[in-house]
């Protein structure tokens, strides 16, 4: 009778967790599988033969490096943007909390297509540039400026909620002492604000990793130049080359669970400095 | 399990270190190509943009036949910078400004809509040799193997419960082929008429099961198991080694169109140093050298003569062409535009 209740104590925890992995296998797990299985299809000569081909090494360093500009760009922009959300007041300040936040529910393209028009040879500004031979569109900086725009929301979500809690008081008492705004800021908002930022440069990095809708449009998709990952996937896809895409998109997915097992590990450090304060 | 606490703490330190070493080689890894040692002396460049198809034998077999001609003559090393796409996405995004030196197009339209915008001053493809057409693949039809639904035909498309995978005419320069070589079939019978051209675009058109954006992805849908018949470029259905052949029938029509494809020179983006380079790849594609590659890779030649080496190519009873019907502009207002776009999807999508 005992071992019986004890028996259900160990299962009962197990089941919802059962019921979520099974509604979870034909949506999530097992595409994801058959990306691996695909990727290894040929064995695994051929997944490292595919992976290391001069366009795809490309594609996956362009990629990363990429990504880590956006984070570094947002890292700065971002903060900046939650501090002065959050610290400042002003008329239409949550109409502009709002606007930073739109491109999370704009579809990408459309972040592409309207820097396509406005920094494109054909746009107001491109047009301005033209005459100077600066031609930002289908460049790096071109796609560098895309994945900022995409990806800004992110950090400023994961900055501002540390800023809001925050009690102000801290900051007060250091400027009663006779601190500057950028003494405040550096010695006592930073320290506090250091486990949202690595969070938000983390989730920043790994979205841009595989950002695609925009960069499709102000990219122009050039192997070797302009291609990132998930371009490369996609024209290898289309162009009937499962095996190549699938490879590159087994090597994303494992960089992805990475990041966010770093993203999960930094917030719970950061959460339980809280917890101690 | 349970590492005593001092233990833990004296694992910290060499953790860190070995995670900071991960993290210094990922980085250096990533950036090898960029620093000093890891890069060569860099190569001339050659940009291109090319329609779908065109992607495996330009890059894998015509442009590094160049780069060792090339090599040979001037000792220089070039590289091919490259995109593929269907040929009115690449239109579209020439139009938007992207820096092609050359341009490969599926259809003389899109060339034509690079000088309307502005993008070439002229229409300086018809000074090229063969008026800018590089190659040709007529329009056949894919099936399942043993052809179950027996399509033998375009007119056997227009039967109710055909299922047709169609490349998308907005964006694919496969799709404008394969709605002339549709009108085309019909109109070409003894004594039919235009109207005979409609119902079978109508016929077809109720059966498009799946619109992809270019031959391409058309391919891959088909490949991955949508509809029962496939209309697409002769070349990718014979020429793709990567494509798996053998699930496949290849049905060949009575009368059906061969695609033409056009090679554009977009002059404005060619720099002085670059032009020699440029031109000579340009003229490279018409080289002997480089048509016996296109037949390898399963495009007809413009020199016909070269055809015979491909065993691959099937015979059409009744071959013709887009001059058959006053040319792409002719064709595009009155079988594409008037016929297709204002009659036939109309009707079917009132």
């Amino acid at each position: 009778m005992n071992s019986i209740a004890a028996y259900r104590r160990k299962i009962s925890p197990l089941l919802p967790a059962g019921f979520l992995a099974l509604v979870m296998l034909p949506l999530l797990l097992l595409p994801l599988a058959s990306v691996f299985i695909h990727a290894l299809h040929g064995g695994l000569g051929k997944f490292m033969a595919a992976l290391t081909t001069r366009d795809a090494l490309f594609a996956i360093r362009f990629s990363l490096i990429i990504a880590f500009c956006t984070a570094a760009v947002n890292a700065v922009l971002g903060t900046y943007a939650a501090y002065v959300l959050s610290r400042t007041r002003f008329p239409g300040r949550e109409q502009l909390g709002i606007i930073l936040n739109l491109p999370v529910a704009l579809p990408n393209v459309v972040v592409g297509t309207s820097l396509l028009l406005l920094w494109g040879p054909i746009g107001l500004f491109g047009k301005m540039l033209e005459p100077l031979g600066i031609q930002p569109m289908f460049t790096v900086f071109g796609v560098l400026l895309a994945h900022i725009f995409v990806t800004l929301p992110y950090m400023v979500g994961s900055v501002r909620p540390v800023l809001d809690d925050l009690q102000t008081t801290y900051e007060e008492a250091a400027y009663t002492m006779g601190a500057t705004r950028w003494q405040t800021f550096l010695h006592i908002v930073f320290p506090a604000l250091r486990g949202g930022l690595i969070t938000g440069a983390l989730l920043t990095f790994a979205h841009s990793l595989g950002e695609f809708g925009a960069t499709v449009m102000v990219s122009g998709n050039l192997r070797l130049r302009t291609q990132t990952a998930p371009l490369y996937i996609f024209s290898q896809f289309e162009g009937g080359n499962i095996e190549a895409a699938n490879s590159v998109a087994a090597i994303l997915a494992i960089l992805s669970f990475v990041l966010f097992s770093l993203i999960l590990y930094c917030a719970g450090k950061s959460r339980l400095k809280g917890a101690r304060r | 399990m349970a590492i005593s606490p001092i233990l833990r703490r004296r694992l910290r330190l060499p953790a860190r270190v070995a995670a900071a070493c991960l993290g210094l080689a990922a980085v250096l890894w990533t950036i090898w190509p960029w620093l000093p040692a890891g890069r060569n002396e860099r190569p001339r460049t050659i940009i291109l943009y090319g329609f779908g198809i065109l992607e495996q034998t330009i890059t894998k077999s015509v442009f590094p036949a160049f780069r060792k001609k090339w090599k040979a003559e001037t000792g220089q090393d070039v590289e091919l910078i490259s995109s593929f796409a269907g040929s009115g996405t690449v239109t579209n995004q020439l139009i938007m400004g992207v820096p092609a030196e050359l341009a490969i197009l599926s259809t003389e339209l899109d060339a034509q809509r690079l000088r309307q915008a502005g993008v070439i001053a002229t229409e300086s493809w018809k000074n090229l040799p063969h008026g800018g057409v590089i190659n040709r693949t007529p329009f056949v039809i894919v099936t399942r193997k043993v052809n179950p639904v027996g399509i033998h035909d375009y007119s056997d498309l227009a039967r109710p419960g055909v299922r047709i995978i169609h490349p998308d005419p907005l964006t694919s320069g496969a799709a404008n082929w394969a709605i002339v070589a549709e009108y085309g079939a019909a109109v070409r019978k003894p004594g039919a008429t235009p109207e005979d051209g409609k119902s079978m675009l109508l016929g077809i058109w109720r059966n498009v099961v799946a619109q992809a954006g270019s031959a391409r992805a058309a391919r891959t849908q088909f490949d991955n198991g949508f509809g029962d018949a496939l209309i697409t470029y002769e070349q990718d259905a014979i020429g793709n080694s990567s494509r798996s052949v053998s699930t496949h029938e290849i049905i060949y029509p009575r009368s059906t169109i061969l695609s033409e494809h056009t090679l554009v020179v977009i002059d404005p983006h060619i720099s002085e140093e670059q032009r020699e380079l440029v031109l000579a790849f340009a003229d490279f594609l018409w080289s002997e050298e480089a048509q016996r590659l296109f037949v390898k890779s399963g495009f007809r030649s413009v020199y016909t003569r070269l055809n015979p080496a491909n065993q691959r190519f099937g015979t059409i009873r009744d071959p013709f062409f887009i001059s058959d019907f006053g040319g792409w502009q002719m064709a595009k207002r009155t079988i594409i535009d008037a016929t297709w776009k204002n009659g036939v999807l109309k009707e079917i999508h009132p």
